[in-house]
Parts: structure tokens; C-alpha cells; sequence
């Protein structure tokens, strides 16, 4: 997984214009879920699976509300 | 005989598998192709059915208990929100105007509105 985590890193600071870093953000949320994931299932415990999804759900707004404001310029 | 668990034992560890190299080869598309709306189809799809192998994989791991069901809860909600935030996000970069790369021969889309 810190193999996966390398390519949105380097992304996002090379990524040659906005949209690029926002996929690469909304692709490292992806990863670390997935990572959160599998280490909730070693630990044996709930927690970070509760984690997991409050992080998945405000990368789904964050992407949402970057979008918009690259889109009209305003945010609502 | 081989039982009930072995089977989802091994299904489990399959889909484990599949999704975190999944996950993985989305990640080296993200490095290795050439244009914004490549790396989102990169990311978007293999993405997430990598992690949503894993979610998968978890349930069928521990059954349909709090963490199974938390998991699978994850599992449904980046298949349902991730669709829409990679639509999102191509059409604000499309009309933010980055173009395409070098290789694309036809784009449909900017002659649908005025920049």
C-alpha cells in the first residue's frame, strides 16, 4: 500500500494543473480507505472502520465542492 | 469434506489479493499515462473496484457482523459517490480548459457549449 500511496504523492506535487491534484487527492482518500480497511481487520477492531468511512464520505464532498468552485467559480 | 469456512476462507484471500493489486495498478496509471481525464479513468474504475474487492473481502472474512457490515457499507458507498465525483471533476476540468494530450483525435464536448 505505501507503494500505492508514492504515485499520488508525487502527483500531487508535480501534477501540471488543479484538476490533476484533486484526482490524485480523491486517489490517495482511496488508498488510505483501503489501507484503513485491511488494518482494522489485523487490529480486530471496529474503529477504524468507522473511520475508513467518515474519511470516504468528506473526500466525496471535498471532490464535489472543488469541482463546482474550478466549474462556476463559486461554491454553492 | 471440505467445509463452509475453507471455501470463504480462500475467497476471501482471493479477493484480498485481486483488490490490493487492483488498487495498485491504479495507482502506477496514475503516474505512467499522459493526460488528466486518462489518469481520472485510471483512478476511478480500477480504483474502486480494488477497494471495493477489499471491502469484499473483509465481509466475507468476518461475516456479517459490525466490522463485515461497516465494510461492505464503505464497499457500496465508493462504488455509488466515485462515478460522480470522477464526472464531476472531468467536466469542471474540461470546461476549466485543459486540453487534451497530444495523442486524442476527437473531442466532442467543446463544441456543446461556449467557453
Amino acid at each position: 500500500m505505501v507503494f500505492s500511496i508514492i504515485p499520488c504523492v508525487y502527483r500531487i506535487i508535480k501534477g501540471p494543473t488543479i484538476p490533476d491534484r484533486v484526482v490524485a487527492l480523491d486517489a490517495m482518500t482511496l488508498v488510505i480507505v483501503a489501507t484503513l480497511g485491511v488494518y482494522s481487520f489485523i487490529q480486530e477492531s471496529v474503529f477504524f472502520m468507522d473511520v475508513a468511512l467518515v474519511l470516504s464520505i468528506i473526500a466525496f464532498v471535498g471532490t464535489v465542492t472543488i469541482s463546482k468552485y474550478l466549474d462556476e467559480g463559486v461554491v454553492f | 469434506m471440505i467445509g463452509i469456512g475453507f471455501v470463504l476462507d480462500i475467497l476471501s484471500n482471493i479477493f484480498l489479493i485481486v483488490g490490493l493489486f487492483f488498487v495498485f495498478l491504479g495507482m502506477l496509471g496514475l503516474i505512467r499515462l499522459p493526460d488528466v481525464y486518462n489518469r481520472l479513468h485510471t483512478t476511478t474504475k480500477i480504483g474502486t473496484l480494488g477497494a471495493f474487492g477489499v471491502m469484499l473481502s473483509i465481509l466475507l472474512k468476518v461475516g456479517f457482523s459490525a466490522m463485515g457490515l461497516k465494510a461492505i457499507t464503505i464497499g457500496l458507498f465508493l462504488l455509488l459517490t466515485a462515478p460522480v465525483a470522477a464526472h464531476m471533476i472531468a467536466r469542471a476540468a474540461h470546461r476549466h480548459g485543459v486540453d487534451l494530450c497530444d495523442e486524442s483525435i476527437i473531442d466532442e464536448y467543446c463544441d456543446s457549449y461556449d467557453k
